[in-house]
């Protein structure tokens, strides 16, 4: 039930944006939705970890893995929706978008949102490939949500390469139905069905549509080198939809991607799957990394920062054991404090109308709540203690110098190289003599809020889990 | 149906890739694009045949709205609105593209290939020309400058990969292949919409000449 209300709330609120021509309504009303959703997650999360996996309808399942990441999109979908009705009215009061426009960023923004629930709700792989291409669908015009050519390229960059490689993902995942039988279930075959057929199959066959549904959905996910259209899309998006791509819909995605590698594990070794994750991995972390040090946008340097946590995770997953569990911690930790950074690079935009790093120089005299908590965001981010992604970096980390020593190096060597760039640009940004067409401002509490709450969470995360949390956690560790 | 029948429907999807690859007018280009999706049709009803499923027959008449009728009807609009008569070079030459479709071809019938076209060991010949045409499609995305031409190699991708789940057996339910077409339905509508956005913006579909994302 509360799957439904979680869904229909969200439809519900996507509707009332198309029918209702008041922008105080509309934004009420997408809040409120949200609120709902986030209660109603947290719900299906203590129901998970208190009585397993939680299968409603036949075409709704959710089990531990899942309810986490349906509580990160609650939780990031709330902060961003908080956090778009400021942002959007400042950007309306400088004519920069007009009501349609607002009427529009809602309208997909709650539409994401569902597919996003669905996505990781889905009990079918089909449903849930419909579900992650329904993402694509939704989020291309808010993408090109400002109409101008850089964000018309980004948006289409987007739309193609992501429709190619959920195409490849999408023939990966039939390549999975060979196991089984096709009388079973009248042609609907559940994630269940699979895994328990998945011995039927043949291990070649397996090996290559493995490498199908992580070439396809590691597209979505951002890993190095399909990660072309990241960067451009994370940065020309409104910061909202930013923080709710680059906190939320890469892991969506990824958790597909483990959802299929849970059952290639029981058809061959599952040496194979990890390899190829820690190859990924690696790739994507190096990748950033020299791209981190000579970034010119600092939204860009976020998107770049993505696709270097994607990469740590996938490592985790990779090593296995232990770093599994790490792995789980930094998809959380990261879902979190990426958004806060997103948020705040929006107020850096605001105040400066650029997203260029030389443009932005004394952020911390004009706007020194938003510097402030950037600079604590950039901690975070970038695993300095106490922060979690510390503890999650480092028992990656160690779990990896046992199987791969000169990975784990290279890797350690990477990341000190992020820290590096991020610090040389944060510094270059915050510290220093602002431009004088700068005037300083009194800073909206609206647009500091949704950042600050989201870090404060971390931070206690880093230290106390919620008994119910971290029995998902757990769960979820075992299972992957 | 017979299974010449049905090889001669494949071997038009493949042929008209092929003719995607060459055209050089976008009108071409959608006929084409049009054709290839009455063979899929066809190749669905093929299936109807088989199993007389209404809800299967209903998948039939969608995809055959959306995919042979509405998606060519919407590329011929933007082609007359915006007056697109020719389409944008490709980045490899007419020689070295058939070359490289050749090896596609080739390595399709590969033995490291052979655990997804022995899926069906009897639709060996018709798994490889799937997969060929799944590869050549590819090939046609990346090889091809101008947008119309991106979005009917997608559209091209997504027809080789249900004929190949059709030959290999893998088809889905009524219900979960009705998801999916109405998947490219909307598809179709936002990428002509882009289409006709990008024109407005950079006044031609040459994807080549968007540069203003650089790192």
């Amino acid at each position: 039930m509360e799957l439904i209300i979680i869904i229909s709330s969200l439809t519900l609120a996507a509707l009332i944006a198309v029918l209702v021509k008041h922008r105080g309504v509309i934004e009420f009303v997408s809040i409120v939705a949200m609120v709902i959703v986030f209660v109603e997650s947290i719900v299906v999360a203590i129901r998970v970890a208190t009585s397993g996996d939680y299968a409603p309808f036949t075409f709704l399942f959710i089990d531990a893995l899942g309810s986490l990441l349906i509580l990160i999109i609650a939780c990031v979908g709330l902060a961003a929706v908080v956090y778009s009705v400021p942002y959007l009215r400042r950007e309306t009061a400088t004519t920069i978008i007009g009501f349609t426009r607002v009427k529009q960023y809602y309208i997909l923004l709650n539409l994401f949102s569902v597919a996003m629930f669905l996505a990781i709700s889905s009990s079918s792989p089909i449903l849930a490939w419909i579900s992650i291409e329904a993402t694509t669908l939704s989020t291309a015009f808010l993408i090109s949500f400002y109409n101008k050519p850089s964000a018309m390229e980004a948006a289409w960059k987007y739309l193609i390469i992501n429709s190619i490689g959920l195409l490849l993902g999408f023939l990966g995942t039939l390549l999975y139905f060979t196991s089984i039988d096709p009388s079973i279930g009248n042609g609907f075959v559940s994630w269940q069905t699979l895994g328990e057929n998945a011995l039927h199959m043949d291990p070649l066959l397996a090996k290559i549509a493995f490498i199908f549904v992580l070439i396809g959905y590691g597209t979505k996910v951002g890993l190095a080198p399909m990660h072309t259209w990241l960067p451009d899309a994370h940065s020309k998006a409104p910061s909202p939809v930013s923080a709710l791509l680059s906190g939320v819909l890469l892991n969506v995605a990824l958790v597909i991607v483990l959802r299929f590698k849970l059952i290639t594990d029981t058809v061959i070794d599952q040496a194979f799957t990890e390899t190829l994750l820690i190859s990924f991995g690696v790739v994507s972390i190096l990748i950033s990394a020299l791209i981190i040090l000579d970034q010119k946008s600092y939204k860009r340097l976020l998107a770049y920062s993505s696709i270097e946590n994607m990469g740590i995770i996938a490592l985790g997953f990779g090593f296995g054991g232990l770093a599994v569990i790490a792995a789980i911690f930094h998809i959380i930790f990261h879902s979190l404090v990426k958004p806060a950074l997103f948020f705040l690079s929006g107020n850096l935009l605001i105040t400066y109308h650029s997203a260029k790093i030389a443009n932005v120089k004394g952020a911390l005299k004009v706007v020194p709540m938003t510097s402030i908590l950037f600079i604590v965001g950039f901690f975070a981010i970038t695993g300095a203690p106490p922060f979690g992604i510390f503890l999650t970096k480092l028992l990656i980390f160690s779990a990896g110098i046992r199987i791969q020593p000169l990975v784990v190096i290279a890797v350690v060597f990477c990341t000190a190289l992020v820290f590096i760039g991020f610090f040389k640009h944060v510094t270059a940004m915050v510290f220093g003599e602002k431009p004088p067409e700068i005037k300083q401002e009194k800073e909206n509490i609206w647009l500091i809020l949704p950042s600050l709450v989201l870090l404060i969470i971390v931070l206690i995360l880093s230290f106390y889990q919620p008994p119910f949390l971290l029995t998902l956690i757990n769960t979820a560790a075992l299972r992957y | 149906m017979n299974i010449t029948f049905l090889q001669f429907l494949l071997g038009v999807l493949f042929l008209s890739i092929i003719y995607l690859l060459l055209a050089r007018k976008n009108f071409e280009a959608v006929v084409a694009y049009a054709v290839q999706s009455s063979a899929i049709t066809v190749l669905l009803f093929a299936s109807f045949m088989e199993t007389n499923s209404i809800p299967l027959l209903f998948v039939v008449l969608v995809t055959l709205i959306v995919k042979a009728i509405l998606g060519p009807v919407f590329f011929f609009r933007l082609i007359q609105k915006h007056k697109l008569t020719y389409s944008v070079s490709t980045y490899l030459s007419m020689p070295l593209a058939l070359i490289i479709i050749a090896t596609f071809t080739a390595i399709s019938r590969f033995q490291q290939f052979s655990p997804l076209t022995y899926i069906i060991p009897a639709h060996h010949a018709l798994l490889s020309l799937a997969l060929s045409a799944i590869f050549t499609s590819l090939f046609l995305i990346i090889n091809r400058k101008d947008a119309i031409s991106q979005a009917i190699g997608v559209l091209s991708m997504e027809n080789s990969i249900v004929a190949f789940a059709i030959f290999a057996g893998l088809e889905q339910s009524p219900m979960l292949q009705l998801g999916i077409v109405f998947d490219i339905f909307i598809w179709l509508i936002i990428a002509t919409v882009f289409i006709s956005m990008i024109y407005r913006h950079f006044g031609s579909l040459d994807t080549s000449t968007m540069k203003h994302l650089k790192d």
